[in-house]
């Protein structure tokens, strides 16, 4: 009869019950496809910069920050199956349900509840993972080895984990609610706390928090001296100043709104201001958490595709050419006219024994481009595009600078063991020398990235008519940046993968988190609508109250990664190149989550115009 | 010459769509309120009280009939105007007070200027006049978990009438109180009435409540079945009059 009655709960309840089933579903198969990538040791090896052991130990903290979530998150849904449930279990048990009887029935609820979204959500997580990678190997031109979608260890592990955390929830729930008495479960209005705000305590740890954060930046920006030490300094400061600063500012901003009346009394800001405040000690440990963890998936995303970046920026410091045509025939010629080309020059040279001979002539007539790289050390630089200049080939010696950068990129032998025997030489010189004239013709185009594909297929083109320069061949640029993303692919990658992964993770906490408070808005909201609030005043004031929720530790965790960044100066050309992309994507999908969120509460709490009964 | 502030005609209101069964919580309902009246409306559990105050304060449509407040059909209301009549023109006060507890009272009772957009300078001057006329000076920066019930109930009331809406609706307000903070409570309202015109309606099942009024309706099955009227007398003899009807009445 009870399981009868539990069931028959279940099914009023039909859309809340969906949304706890698919958080739950989210956070599975989150866990799942993180673990696919953190316990599968093949895939870390090959694919970082860094070393299988170091890469190892970024994906164990990143494990065990994503199982702190994963708890948090789970005491988030719990609660917001305890707050739904709570009024049903009390009626069961005035009803005269044995304690007994509802402890089990909650228990098995619960454990059964989190087992089918466990294995549904790891399910998913297989799929996701699946078009994840494939997604990203297509739109970044990623390579990626050894990755498999379904990982047998990663699969236990995560059912494990969760089965664990679920039965700890079951035993929790069934204590909590066994606990209470009947009556308080009835009526389990929320108390509010009467907010005892000292100024001078609230001055403290404001300013307590900034210095905090400041120390934190200072760290990360000083990686250099302080070497490994910084991160774990950052991490303390950081984490302890977040939530000094949102303590004591959030407080203070609330108390000074609502003091100004003229701002306060207008419409319903002075509930939304009070909604905010009602809840503001359960709510800036949270928000400073989120903050941190925003700030570490934000981060992961920017880094990865810093390395993008990067990736490119290496690849195009290698040479200032594009493409060498060594050699010629139809099809050859029929790629290099669909190119985008920028600039196209043929030099001449005559090769007598183991000598190059090259015409100067056509040096003056156009000058070479190369790579000047200013002499810094310790941070990463990349060297810029220059050009010489007709007289950087007239009266110089034959080893200069100018000459020499003319035989690396034009040379055809592939015997690097020998120093280089080469000479320029004037037009009637090199007319006299007795030798067939060969030509490399060397290519720019606008875009590499663009007409990769196209000049791979030249590469291997020539490699097929002109066997013998396939050593040559792989000097190219082309190789070059084939083998920059095979090395940055892996990175790009989890950057990718941890960034989505958390912030999925610190979304969904966050929406639960509201959403399990909704509850006891209901009576609230439906007070408003009695006293004559229009139903889109109503419909404001809710997204506005979330809205700062959700907009406070975002920009926080903005700002950590701003000046978290500096701790990848020393990986990175430049971390902040390009930084709106992963913002601009990161930004848009935790709106969606707020977007989402605001639907749901309003669903609870907005009352309806027509009662029906 | 008096008019009418509520007057309800032909009022009827069927629950249950399409195929689902049908039941007419109110059938054919007919009565007015005259301006500065006090009335109350009595009637069993189930009688179609709720039903009535529902539509009353356009919380609900009705099936059919039209109800006139203030001299304006509010059935014929769209979604925006009856939430905006509803702020303007009623006031309201529940059994269980319907404070919002994470504000004060001063706050609670400011909340329906301020939802009328009244600029803030005009608020205060009003609240605080209505907290003294209701004796709750005192206890404005409290929050409502903080006060007594009979507080609770005062606070409530001001609320209900800060706004100076056309008419007071009670939903048994003295339901949660204990017998001198409902006797209070009612010598308040009785005073509004006589000293402030408000115009009063009150449901409530309870004869000692019914007793301050000066005309009682009685419903039952979603119909008017009888009136009685205070007139002259004092309230101990209405009371006994209102008892022994219930004794009739209800059979």
């Amino acid at each position: 009869m009870l399981s009868k009655l539990a069931l028959s709960g279940i099914k009023s309840r039909l859309k809340d019950y969906l949304v706890l089933f698919s958080g739950l579903i989210v956070a599975a198969a989150t866990f799942y496809m993180f673990m696919a990538l953190a316990t599968n040791q093949d895939f870390l090896g090959k694919n970082s910069m860094i070393g299988a052991a170091n890469t190892s130990i970024v994906f164990i903290f990143g494990a065990i920050l994503l199982a702190i979530i994963t708890l948090v998150y789970l005491v988030y849904a719990n609660s917001f199956l305890l707050n739904m449930r709570q009024r049903d279990y009390g009626m069961f048990m005035m009803l005269g349900a044995k304690t007994s009887k509802i402890a089990q029935l909650i228990f098995m609820e619960t454990f059964v509840l989190g087992t089918v979204a466990t294995l549904v959500g790891s399910l998913i997580g297989t799929g996701l993972a699946q078009i994840v990678a494939q997604l990203l190997v297509q739109q970044l031109g990623l390579k990626l080895q050894h990755f498999n979608a379904f990982y047998l260890p990663a699969f236990l592990i995560t059912i494990a984990f969760f089965i664990v955390l679920f039965i700890l929830a079951a035993i929790w729930n069934s204590r909590k609610l066994i606990k209470a008495p009947v009556l308080k479960l009835l009526h389990s209005a929320d108390q509010p706390a009467r907010m005892a705000v000292k100024t001078g305590r609230l001055a403290v740890q404001a300013i307590l928090g900034v210095i905090l954060l400041a120390v934190g930046y200072w760290a990360m920006a000083a990686i250099k001296q302080l070497q490994l030490l910084a991160i774990p300094v950052a991490l303390v400061t950081i984490v302890l100043g977040s939530y000094f600063t949102f303590n004591a500012t959030f407080i203070w901003i609330i108390q000074f709104l609502k003091k100004n009346k003229n701002f306060a009394l207008k419409g319903l800001r002075n509930f939304t201001l009070s909604q905010l405040s009602f809840r503001i000690h359960d709510y800036t440990r949270m928000l400073a958490m989120i903050s941190i963890l925003f700030a570490l998936a934000l981060g992961a995303i920017t880094v990865g595709l810093g390395f993008r970046n990067d990736m490119s920026a290496v690849t195009s410091a290698s040479t200032p050419y594009d493409l060498k045509l060594y050699t010629t025939n139809q099809a050859i010629d029929q790629q290099v006219a669909k190119l985008n080309t920028t600039s196209k020059t043929a030099y001449s040279f005559k090769k007598v024994g183991k000598k190059y001979y090259y015409n100067i002539a056509e040096f003056e007539k156009t000058p070479m481009y190369y790579m000047h790289y200013s002499g810094s050390t310790g941070e990463i630089t990349l060297p810029t595009l220059q050009r010489y200049q007709a007289k950087d080939y007239q009266n110089v010696k034959q080893d200069s600078p100018a000459f020499d950068s003319a035989y690396r990129e034009l040379r055809v032998d592939d015997n690097y063991e020998d120093l280089p025997n080469y000479a320029f030489v004037d037009q009637t010189k090199f007319d006299q020398v007795t030798a067939p004239t060969k030509q490399v013709v060397l290519i720019r185009v606008k875009d590499f990235g663009k007409d990769r594909q196209r000049i791979g297929k030249i590469e291997s083109l020539q490699a097929q008519a002109l066997p013998a320069y396939k050593e040559i061949l792989s000097n190219s640029k082309y190789a070059s940046a084939m083998m920059a993303t095979a090395l940055y692919s892996g990175m790009i990658f989890m950057g990718f993968f941890l960034g989505i992964s958390f912030l999925a993770m610190l979304a969904s906490c966050l929406m639960f988190k509201i959403l399990s408070g909704a509850y006891s808005d209901v009576r609230r909201y439906d007070m408003l609508n009695k006293m004559g609030t229009r139903s889109q005043v109503l419909r404001r004031s809710v997204a506005k109250e979330i809205g700062i929720l959700y907009a406070l530790p975002g920009a926080l965790g903005v700002i950590h990664v701003l000046f978290g960044l500096q701790l990848f100066k020393i990986l990175m050309v430049n971390p902040y190149h390009g930084i709106w992309l992963p913002f601009l994507i990161f930004i848009v999908l935790y709106g969606l989550y707020y977007w989402i969120t605001v639907l749901l509460y309003r669903g609870i709490v907005i009352p309806k115009v027509e009662i029906d009964k | 010459m008096t008019e009418n502030v509520v007057a309800v005609q032909h009022l009827v209101k069927t629950y249950g769509k399409g195929n689902e069964k049908k039941f007419t919580a109110l059938k054919d309902v007919n009565f007015t309120v005259q301006n500065g009246e006090f009335v109350g409306i009595m009637g069993a559990s189930g009688s179609g009280k709720t039903t009535l105050l529902n539509i009353l304060s356009t919380l609900d449509k009705p099936t059919s009939g039209n109800v006139l407040i203030n001299n304006q059909d509010i059935t014929q209301l769209k979604n925006n105007q009856m939430a905006d009549f509803r702020g303007r023109e009623i006031g309201f006060i529940f059994q269980d007070f319907n404070l919002l507890e994470n504000l004060t009272a001063a706050e609670n009772i400011a909340l329906p200027l301020s939802l009328q957009n009244v600029a803030p300078k005009e608020i205060q001057p009003k609240v605080a006049a209505i907290a003294k006329r209701l004796s709750i000076e005192n206890v404005l920066d409290h929050y409502p978990t903080e006060l007594s019930g009979g507080q609770k109930q005062r606070v409530a009331a001001a609320r209900a009438l800060v706004h100076q809406p056309a008419i007071l609706f009670g939903d048994e307000p003295t339901g949660a109180l204990d017998s001198n903070s409902a006797r209070e409570l009612l010598e308040t309202m009785d005073s509004l009435n006589r000293e402030d015109q408000v115009s009063i309606l009150l449901v409530t099942h309870d004869p000692f409540s019914a007793s301050y009024c000066q005309r009682i309706l009685f419903i039952k099955d979603g119909e008017i079945g009888q009136e009685l009227r205070r007139g002259d007398r004092n309230r101990a003899d209405f009371y006994q009059e209102i008892l022994d009807n219930l004794g009739t009445f209800a059979e």
